[in-house]
């Protein structure tokens, strides 16, 4: 049961718990730690007259020693988060069977429309950050502009937390489920106050303007990919049905030509299987690249929107 | 030691938690309820030590993971506050379908505990 001495200090009881944590789910170990931390701490908080290494040894009857803490989470927590999450897709071992996996995974698709909606959220963003923020600066020369800045700042941040919680659901990045910016015993002023000297505000409104080239970026990449593998694929099984001719040079060369009641490749016959596997490939790339921007993104925006040091 | 000690000590073990499994939730919607306002971990942990004996008298570290998912199933509600004692709490409040659970739960732990009464009734010496 006893392995090794009991820890004296909370840094130490916290290291031991870690230890014996290893190997568990992260999320797991940072709630058990935060937990033992909380109940440690105000167990010395309402045992003034008596030292840590004394209220760590009467913890560990109450609370339950490293080990059995350990225990504890493992059996109690892990059933549960496992019962909570959705399916993992299923792990392919193959080099192609990774490769092909990818239209498996419900994320990629998830990813791949978070890059066609960014174009129309980034544009909406960047027009409310611009147009707010000019707005409420210009008129605060009279007496109208503050309270539209203060609306316009509380705006920015109700914007960001929407924004979370779109990354979290379509990008799979954990984000804060509510704000915390609420301090008990701070006045109505205090709280504006916190709010344009919290650089949370401000990164997010960076984040907003940063969003309009970042969208048409995502938007552009996603429909040239897209719609490229598709003509890809089409053109072969365009001529293999008859609708479609080979050989067709209308105006210079041309993958798939729609002309009035003409449809044509400029491709050679032979070429045609090639094209088909090029843009088959190409559409799982595709997929691929999608899952990558999106992962990027969601730790891009976890940077700029969430407070570092927040517990959410 | 005899072995017939150290398994009948095993096996009350094993069976207190069990108990504990679903009782300890009733417990935590319970203190809850009966608390006007939010509590914390540490809070919930010592009004259920003052409770004492028996199945509650387990490890406390134990109610951190139930308050958990109690909060993920929807009964409770929790936020953080900072405190000055150490790490921000995090503090959980009963919502309105924790109220509703709590009455069906409390409902079925009183007709399960009368029923085991009276069956325990038979083997009384």
């Amino acid at each position: 049961m006893n392995t090794g001495r009991l820890p004296t200090t909370i840094p130490e009881y916290l290291e031991h718990l870690r230890r014996s944590l290893a190997g568990a789910d992260p999320a797991l170990v940072q709630d058990a730690l935060y937990d033992a931390e909380e109940y440690l701490r105000s167990e010395l908080a309402e045992n003034p007259g008596r030292s840590e290494a004394e209220v760590i040894a009467a913890v560990a009857s109450s609370y339950g020693a490293p080990d059995e803490v350990a225990d504890i989470y493992r059996d109690t927590e892990v059933t549960v988060q496992t019962a909570l999450r959705p399916p993992s897709p299923p792990s392919r071992k193959s080099a192609l069977g990774r490769f092909f996996g990818v239209f498996a995974d419900p994320r990629a698709y998830a990813s791949l429309f978070y890059m066609l909606l960014s174009l129309a959220t980034g544009i909406f963003y960047f027009t409310w950050v611009v147009a707010g923020f000019s707005t409420s600066l210009g008129l605060s020369v009279t007496i109208v502009g503050i309270p539209l800045l203060i609306l316009f700042f509380g705006s920015v941040r109700v914007l960001s937390l929407v924004e979370g919680r779109i990354v979290e659901v379509m990008l799979g990045e954990r984000m804060p489920r509510r704000p915390l910016y609420t301090v008990r015993g701070r006045s109505i002023w205090q709280r504006i106050g916190d709010m344009f000297t919290d650089p949370r505000s401000w990164t997010a409104m960076l984040y907003m303007l940063l969003m309009l080239p970042l969208g048409i970026f995502y938007f552009t990449l996603a429909v040239t990919l897209l719609v490229t593998s598709i003509a890809f694929v089409a053109t072969p099984i365009l001529v293999w049905t008859g609708i479609a001719d080979v050989d067709v040079h209308l105006n210079g060369w041309q993958l798939l030509n729609f002309d009035g009641s003409v449809v044509g490749t400029s491709l050679p016959a032979w070429g045609l299987p090639f094209a088909l596997v090029c843009g088959i490939v190409l559409l799982f790339a595709t997929m691929h690249i999608a899952r990558g921007v999106g992962h990027l993104h969601g730790l891009f925006a976890k940077h700029l929107l969430v407070k570092t040091a927040q517990y959410s | 030691m005899g072995d017939g000690e150290d398994q009948g000590d095993s096996q009350l073990r094993k069976f207190q938690k069990e108990l504990s499994a679903g009782t300890v939730s009733l417990a935590l919607l319970a203190v809850l309820a009966a608390s006007g306002e939010p509590m914390y971990g540490y809070q919930i942990a010592k009004t259920l030590e003052r409770f004492g004996e028996g199945v509650l008298s387990g490890k406390q570290s134990a109610l951190y993971p139930v308050l958990r998912n109690l909060q993920a199933a929807g009964l409770l509600d929790s936020f953080v506050e900072p405190s000055d004692a150490g790490p921000p709490r995090r503090y959980y409040r009963i919502t309105a379908a924790g109220r509703d659970t709590l009455h069906a739960w409390a409902a079925a732990w009183r007709a399960t505990r009368d029923s085991v009464d009276s069956v325990l009734e038979g083997t009384r010496e």
